[in-house]
């Protein structure tokens, strides 16, 4: 089979999409593990004119900079299609499927050392573990 | 207390926040695993071929899809990340901020939120392969061109299976566009009644003798054949005109005249001498000096068979004092270059350069020189610097 990439955007105005990367994994609070929609994260910071950026989440603070990617990313999104082939005897049920360029990425956001702990600041209540991993707890 | 609602905005935000700002990160509305949203990373050159929508993902559900351009095939290799890549579209392609009431808690005025859709568990990254075009030639060879369909006399009307379009083709095998073109020029196949299809090697060797019997008779030039006179008199002899024109293609060229005399074909020597050393082999080996002087009665006039032209095509092997020649040709091996040597090995144990090369210089594998290939697959012995060196298998 044959899946087409198809792109409604053109050369100039892909939109460009961003990406935040830091180390390890994020936890939620149990509570919020099956509904993370909406739940904030942190707080992206950029403190001076330089391109060095903070990411504060809970009492952890990661330090990063802005990278260009070596190689740029597209964002490919999963269509299904109607089977517009039925006349011809041609659905035996196989769901055509076509991607669809919605985005480009040529920079990202990388955190790459291991968060630091905000004493100063106790915004929430101790309740995180302790590990590489920072966490997320709602506001 | 009333909390100011925030302003959602996207990546575009992100990637220009201005010093001394921040911008608050949640999980979007629509977040989740989102297997819909698939990141593939792309050189430059890549990257225009898919924006101007020059590229299709081929294979068959059971087989890793492979990715073509025009010209070009290439493996996608999903390249996991243990790191937390958080994906942030720009804001206003996904619905942003729709059911946002349960931010608040901040200090800010207004904040400004950017929403992940998705945290990425890695890329899809693409590497330059050969065409997976073996299984061009096993589909074709399901159901060649022969004497009897030509002997039938009404048109097929319904498909039959083991006949492949261009279209079904496209769909099954794992090679670009002009790499399947090519495959199929290699195999000599020739698209009749919108099949591509295989002509039996029996009715190819009719249809040429007719051919060649014809030229005779009319005192026709081997280099100088006139297409409509050929087409005309092979169609009078019960050949369909495509396949007379498929003869012409096979086993000549075009020959390039502004004379004006309708177009012209040159039958090419060598073709046609490789042609007749193969019927003659049909049977199994023969001694060289039987085979030499059987080929050199069975070419047409005026050509000039040498034994340098069968070169992929033939081996020799001494057995007591007599030489004998077998066939064995480069075009029936795999094209998997794994593959490739494990048949020439099995054919063979020892194998010198002279030989080998003929049997290998059609292998191309991005990124891998000839020398790579036999470092990769074969043993280099030299027992003298000044002897031949001998490839084994590895």
């Amino acid at each position: 089979m044959q899946i087409q990439v198809k792109c409604s955007c053109g050369e100039e105005d892909c939109p460009e999409w961003a990406i935040v990367e830091l180390q390890g994994v994020i936890e939620a609070q149990a509570s919020f593990q099956h509904r993370l929609q909406n739940l904030q994260i942190g707080q992206l910071c950029r403190p001076s004119s330089q391109e060095v950026y903070t990411l504060t989440i809970g009492y952890h603070e990661l330090t990063g900079s802005k990278v260009t990617l070596k190689k740029p990313l597209v964002v490919l999104k999963k269509v299904k299609l109607m089977d517009v082939d039925q006349e011809n005897g041609n659905s035996n049920n196989s769901s055509n499927v076509e991607l669809q360029v919605v985005g480009i990425i040529r920079h990202k956001i990388l955190f790459k050392t291991r968060p630091k702990a905000i004493t100063s600041k106790p915004q929430l209540e101790f309740k995180e573990r302790a590990s590489t991993a920072a966490s997320t707890s709602p506001n | 207390m009333e909390h100011a609602k925030p302003v959602c905005r996207g990546a575009e935000t992100i990637l220009r926040i201005q010093p001394n700002s921040s911008i608050s990160i949640s999980y979007h509305p629509l977040f989740g695993s989102r297997d819909d949203l698939i990141l593939l990373e792309l050189d430059e050159k890549l990257l225009q071929d898919v924006l101007q929508e020059r590229v299709t993902l081929r294979g068959q559900p059971e087989e890793d899809a492979v990715f073509c351009t025009q010209s070009k095939t290439y493996a996608m290799k999903f390249v996991a990340t243990s790191n937390s890549a958080f994906l942030i579209p720009p804001s206003g392609q996904f619905l942003t901020c729709e059911d946002s009431s349960d931010y608040g808690g901040n200090s800010h005025d207004q904040e400004v939120v950017a929403s992940v859709i998705k945290i990425a568990p890695g890329t899809i990254e693409l590497n330059e392969i050969s065409p997976r075009l073996d299984r061009l030639k096993l589909l074709l060879s399901e159901n060649p061109y022969n004497f009897e369909e030509a002997a039938e006399e009404e048109v097929i009307e319904k498909r039959k299976a083991g006949f492949y379009s261009w279209d079904d083709l496209v769909n099954r095998v794992q090679a670009s566009n002009d790499q399947l073109r090519a495959g199929l020029n290699a195999l000599s196949a020739v698209e009749i009644d919108g099949y591509w299809r295989l002509v039996d090697e029996k009715y190819m060797d009719t249809i040429l003798r007719m051919l060649l019997h014809n030229s005779v008779l009319n005192d026709w030039l081997l280099d100088q054949l006139r297409e409509e006179e050929i087409m005309n008199t092979l169609e009078a002899d019960g050949f369909p005109r495509m396949l007379a024109n498929h003869c012409l293609h096979v086993y000549g060229s075009k020959v390039d005249s502004s004379t004006g005399s309708g177009t012209l074909w040159r039958l090419d020597e060598k073709r046609v001498c490789v042609h007749f050393a193969r019927e003659i082999l049909k049977t199994g080996k023969k001694k060289k000096d039987n085979f030499m002087a059987e080929w050199l009665q069975s070419i047409p006039d005026g050509m000039q068979a040498s034994f340098d032209m069968l070169e992929g095509e033939v081996l020799t092997e001494r057995l007591g004092v007599e030489m004998w020649v077998y066939a064995f040709s480069a075009s029936s091996l795999p094209l998997n270059p794994a593959e490739r040597f494990s048949m020439l090995f099995r054919e063979r144990s020892k194998w010198a350069w002279k030989d080998l090369e003929s049997y290998i210089r059609d292998l191309n594998v991005p990124g891998l020189s000839l020398e790579g290939l036999l470092l990769k697959y074969t043993r280099r012995t030299q027992p003298t610097p000044d002897a031949e060196p001998i490839f084994t298998a590895r």
